[in-house]
C-alpha cells in the first residue's frame, strides 16, 4: 500500500515538474495545459467518482473467491462461456487479476477459459460510462458485443496452439468436447 | 441533470441497496473506491497534464497523420504498439483515447489503443511470464495483438 501512495506521489510531482518547465519556457503553453487540465477534471470528475464507487461494490459483492469456485467448477462449454463473459464486469487492471487467473489454473480451468478470461477482462462495463463519454456509444457498444466472441475465438485457438506445442504438459485434457 | 449525476444517483441507489444488505460489506466497497481514488487521481492529473501537452505541443496534423484514416490499416498495430507501452490503468485508457480521437485519429487505431493498453502491458510482462511460463504468455499476447488488429481494421471501416 505504502509502495503504491509512493507510486501515486510519483505520478503527481512529474505531472507538475513538466507542467512546471512548460512554464519556465513558455506561460501560454503551459495556460493550455492547465485549460485542458481543469476541463478535463471538471468534465470526468462525476463519472470517474460514479465509476469507483461502482468498482468498489463490484469488487465486494463479486469476490475472486466467489468467481473462483463458479468458475474452476464448471468445466467445458459452460466453463468457457463464464469465463468470458463474467470478467467484462470487472474493473481494475489486468495484472491485479493475475492472482485470479493462477487460482483458477490450479482449480483446473482450462487453458481456453483462462485465455477468454484474461481477454474478457478487457471488457470493462464498470468503466462504460467513461467510455461512452469520449468514444462514444456505438464504439462502446460494437466493443462491448465482440469481446466476448472474440474472448472465446482466442481461448480455443490458444489452446489449440498450446496443445500443439507442449503435448506432453498439456495440463487439461478431459475438457474434449470443444 | 447531466450524464455524470445521473451515473452518481444510480450509483448512491445502489449503495444504500448495499448498506440496507450488509453494512460491513459497504463499508468495505468504500475502502476500495478510497484506496483506488488514492492511487489513481494523480495518474488522471498525470496524463491530463499529457494531454496538455499534446494539446500545447503536437498539432492536429501529426496525430492525424500517424494515427489518422488517410493512412492505411497499419495506424490500428501503430495504436496497439501504443498501447501496450503504455502504463496507464484501464479507467484513465478512455480519457487519453478519446483525446487522440478528437485529435484526428481513426477509430480502429484507437481500438487498437485501448485494447493493448489493458490487455498487454511490458512492464508487467515479467510477472506474466512467471506466473503462467513463456508459451503461454507469448500465445496470450500474440493473439490480443492479432485479434485486435482485425478488430481494429472492421473499427476503422464501420465506425
Amino acid at each position: 500500500m505504502n509502495k503504491m501512495i509512493k507510486e501515486a506521489l510519483l505520478y503527481l510531482v512529474i505531472g507538475l515538474l513538466i507542467w512546471g518547465m512548460v512554464a519556465i519556457f513558455s506561460l501560454p503553453k503551459a495556460v493550455i495545459i492547465g485549460t485542458v487540465i481543469y476541463h478535463t477534471f471538471a468534465e470526468t470528475i462525476e463519472i470517474i467518482i460514479a465509476v469507483f464507487l461502482l468498482i468498489g461494490l463490484i469488487q465486494v459483492w463479486i469476490s475472486p473467491q466467489q468467481l473462483s469456485k463458479i468458475l474452476g467448477k464448471e468445466a467445458g462449454w459452460k466453463g468457457l462461456l463464464l469465463a468470458s463473459i463474467f470478467p467484462i464486469f470487472m474493473g481494475g487492471s489486468l495484472f491485479t487479476l493475475f492472482p485470479l487467473m493462477k487460482i483458477l489454473i490450479e482449480k483446473g480451468a482450462s487453458f481456453a477459459a483462462i485465455l477468454a478470461f484474461s481477454v474478457a477482462c478487457g471488457g470493462k462495463i464498470p468503466l462504460l460510462p467513461l467510455e461512452i463519454k469520449f468514444l462514444g456509444i456505438h464504439f462502446a457498444i460494437l466493443r462491448l458485443v465482440l469481446i466476448i466472441p472474440v474472448s472465446i475465438i482466442i481461448g480455443l485457438l490458444g489452446e489449440f496452439i498450446l496443445k500443439k506445442w507442449e503435448p506432453t504438459k498439456g495440463k487439461q485434457t478431459r475438457n474434449g468436447g470443444y | 441533470m447531466g450524464v455524470g449525476a445521473i451515473y452518481l444517483l444510480v450509483v448512491g441507489i445502489l449503495l444504500v441497496i448495499s448498506s440496507i444488505r450488509d453494512m460491513n460489506k459497504t463499508k468495505q466497497a468504500l475502502k476500495v473506491t478510497y484506496k483506488m481514488s488514492i492511487m489513481i487521481f494523480p495518474v488522471f492529473f498525470f496524463i491530463f497534464v499529457l494531454m496538455g501537452l499534446f494539446q500545447a505541443f503536437v498539432s492536429r496534423e501529426v496525430i492525424a497523420k500517424w494515427f489518422g484514416y488517410g493512412n492505411g490499416p497499419l495506424t490500428v498495430f501503430l495504436g496497439e504498439l501504443v498501447g501496450c507501452v503504455a502504463l496507464i490503468e484501464p479507467p484513465v485508457v478512455f480519457p487519453f483515447a478519446g483525446f487522440l480521437l478528437e485529435k484526428g485519429a481513426n477509430y480502429g487505431a484507437i481500438l487498437g489503443f485501448v485494447m493493448t493498453a489493458i490487455l498487454i502491458g511490458i512492464v508487467t510482462m515479467p510477472l506474466e511470464f512467471k506466473l503462467f511460463g513463456v508459451k503461454f504468455s507469448i500465445v496470450r499476447n500474440v493473439l490480443v495483438l492479432i485479434f485486435f488488429f482485425i478488430m481494429g481494421l472492421l473499427f476503422r471501416v464501420v465506425l
